[in-house]
């Protein structure tokens, strides 16, 4: 395995706000590699400079072999996008989005075949701002989708959603891992990390203060003599959710 | 051919937006409509009642004389059902004809009846205008009593615009502010929208260059503005027998100019403004003053005569200006080069601001 994403000593600072203090990682090619970090810890900030959004102060971020940076517009076409909110334009159905991406990209596309991969082919002629919160997430992912990405971006992908929705999302996200393009994730949702990511990255107050497997982070902890004072249960509240209302997705 | 294609798109979505579609359409049309049928007709008139207290020959040849002219609107009421009218500025003017009314040759120091005049003084162009027409027929008449010649003979030439009619004028007007509305507001709500709700920062997450995106916005615009100044120049021509004189395609052309103006300052406020709340205030803040004072529906001679040099320099005063003289006084394009060039220059200040305020980088 290469790496196909590669940063080092990324700084970028607001004012007086040091959002992002000199970090390094590299992801690999074909993993799902998840940012965690609570709310202001400058995830989304490294990742909009990843997807060519926002300029570094100082360091290089490199993907798939472009330096985003110096080539910005040629990095873009190379990777996938979803950001934080993901909003379209009004008045545009499903199937004119992801149209209306494949020329922001200069690409053809068959828009159905993408709507069909995200469970929405039968949304196609539906105005997208009708779409409920999930299936606009998953609109989103078409969208990014359209380029043949090397490289997918989320960030905070499933924020908001309901838990068919979020596992719905997680299918997809394996679906594409497995053909081939790698994934980068934000989220500040623990369980989403453990149960989708090769390797997740821990972020706070800047910097990268953790990386590894998610098992091998629990193991480290472990060692370290931490032990959770509630029982361990076989069972939590969302499988008792889940169970009660099925895994069936929920739309409207 | 990817702007084409964008552009194509864009206005498919904008033809599906009610709301805009009202307001590009709906809202111009009803204003045309309101206020063409309002009658204001009496614009060019002097609205002039009569009381004939002698009621002689002579003096119903005198009233017949006064009636023939069409910038009078006469009708014959008494001095005491009149003159509250007067007050309450229905009418312009009240000619009173004396008792001792005649039309006989006079000898020098023998008193000569007198017509009273009463004016409203809130009206004082129309009175001074019914003033002169009563003496210039009290002369012919008095010439042909006194089988004298004419010292001075007058030939009337009629000049286009003496005649206007309300709806004449107002046209251009309508045209104007309409391009002014639409280019500000369509721009500026949609986008901000579109800003805030991070489509413009997803869109840029693409290769697509702002510029191809820009371009498909204005041309989007452009296009409704063209549908709405057709439409409303064809209402003006079937419903209200207006002619636009110098033609409807200098028109057109110019309303484009004025659309482009209007886009640079829409797109100035959608980067400035955070929400869409402050899109309103601020939109009305540029574009009532000229609603009023640039000459919409009423001469722009309005304003107070203090800032009237500040008013004269308004985009929509030199828009509204070059679509008046092509369309009521038939200039062409060339005649109406300096208020063009009061476009042009706008538009480059409009540029710039555009240029300051929406920064893509910025989304």
């Amino acid at each position: 395995m290469s790496a196909i994403v590669t940063v080092r000593d990324l700084k970028k600072r607001y004012g007086d706000i040091e959002a992002v203090r000199g970090i390094s990682f590299d992801v690999q090619q074909g993993e799902i590699f998840g940012l965690l970090g609570p709310n202001g810890a400058g995830k989304t900030t490294t990742v909009e400079i990843l997807e060519g959004l926002r300029k570094a102060d100082s360091g290089d971020a490199i993907v798939d072999g472009i330096d985003v940076q110096k080539q910005p517009a040629r990095a873009k076409a190379r990777v996938g996008v979803q950001l934080q909110q993901s909003a379209f334009p009004e008045n545009f159905t499903a199937k004119e989005t992801v149209e209306l991406f494949a020329l922001c990209y200069g690409v053809t596309v068959d828009p159905l075949a993408l709507l069909k991969q995200v469970d929405l082919e039968d949304r196609a002629g539906q105005r997208q701002e009708k779409l409920s919160g999930g299936q606009r997430q998953r609109l989103s992912i078409a969208t990014a989708l359209v380029n043949k990405p090397r490289v997918l971006f989320l960030d905070e992908p499933t924020t908001g959603l309901d838990p068919q929705a979020r596992r719905n999302l997680w299918e997809l996200v394996r679906g594409i891992r497995q053909s081939g393009t790698t994934v980068f994730l934000t989220t500040h949702y623990m369980d989403e990390a453990e149960v989708l990511c090769d390797r997740v990255a821990v972020m706070d107050h800047g910097q990268i203060i953790a990386m590894d497997p998610p098992r091998a982070l629990i193991t480290a902890l472990l060692g370290r003599g931490f032990t959770k004072p509630v029982i361990q249960q076989q069972a939590n509240l969302e499988d008792v959710f889940l169970d009660l209302t099925g895994h069936e997705l929920r739309e409207d | 051919m990817r702007t084409l294609r964008l552009t194509l798109m864009y206005f498919r979505a904008y033809l599906r937006d009610r709301t805009a579609i009202f307001f590009s359409l709906v809202v111009p049309l009803m204003l045309l409509l309101i206020f063409g049928s309002l009658n204001l007709g009496a614009f060019g008139q002097v609205t002039v009642a009569i009381d004939d207290q002698a009621d002689t020959a002579a003096s119903q040849q005198f009233v017949a004389a006064l009636q023939k002219i069409d910038t009078l609107s006469t009708k014959k009421e008494s001095t005491d059902a009149a003159l509250p009218r007067l007050k309450r500025t229905e009418l312009d003017m009240l000619l009173v004809i004396p008792k001792d009314f005649a039309i006989a040759p006079t000898r020098a120091g023998q008193p000569v009846p007198t017509l009273t005049i009463f004016g409203n003084a809130s009206r004082p162009q129309q009175v001074s205008v019914g003033e002169s027409i009563v003496n210039e027929v009290v002369t012919r008449l008095s010439f042909a009593v006194n089988q004298a010649a004419p010292v001075v003979s007058v030939k009337e030439e009629e000049v286009q615009g003496v005649r206007l009619r309300y709806v004449d004028f107002l046209v251009p007007g309508i045209l104007g502010v309409n391009v002014m509305q639409l280019a500000v507001f369509s721009v500026a709500f949609a986008l901000v929208a579109d800003k805030r709700r991070g489509v413009l920062r997803r869109i840029m997450a693409t290769p697509l260059r702002p510029a191809t995106f820009l371009v498909s916005q204005v041309v989007t615009r452009l296009i409704m503005a063209t549908l709405q100044v057709l439409i409303m120049i064809g209402v003006a021509v079937f419903l209200f027998d207006v002619h636009p004189l110098g033609g409807i395609l200098p028109l057109l052309l110019v309303c484009l100019l004025g659309s482009v103006l209007f886009l640079t300052i829409g797109f100035a406020l959608a980067g400035w403004a955070e929400t869409e709340n402050q899109v309103p205030a601020i939109a009305q803040l540029i574009t009532l003053p000229q609603f009023f004072f640039s000459g919409v529906f009423f001469s722009k001679e309005a304003a107070p005569a203090l800032i009237r040099p500040l008013t004269d320099l308004l985009p929509l005063t030199y828009l509204n200006d070059a679509l008046r003289e092509i369309s009521v006084q038939g200039a062409t394009l060339w005649d109406v080069r300096m208020q063009l060039l009061g476009l042009v220059v706008w538009t480059a200040i409009g540029l710039a601001l555009a240029v300051r305020f929406f920064r893509f980088d910025r989304f």
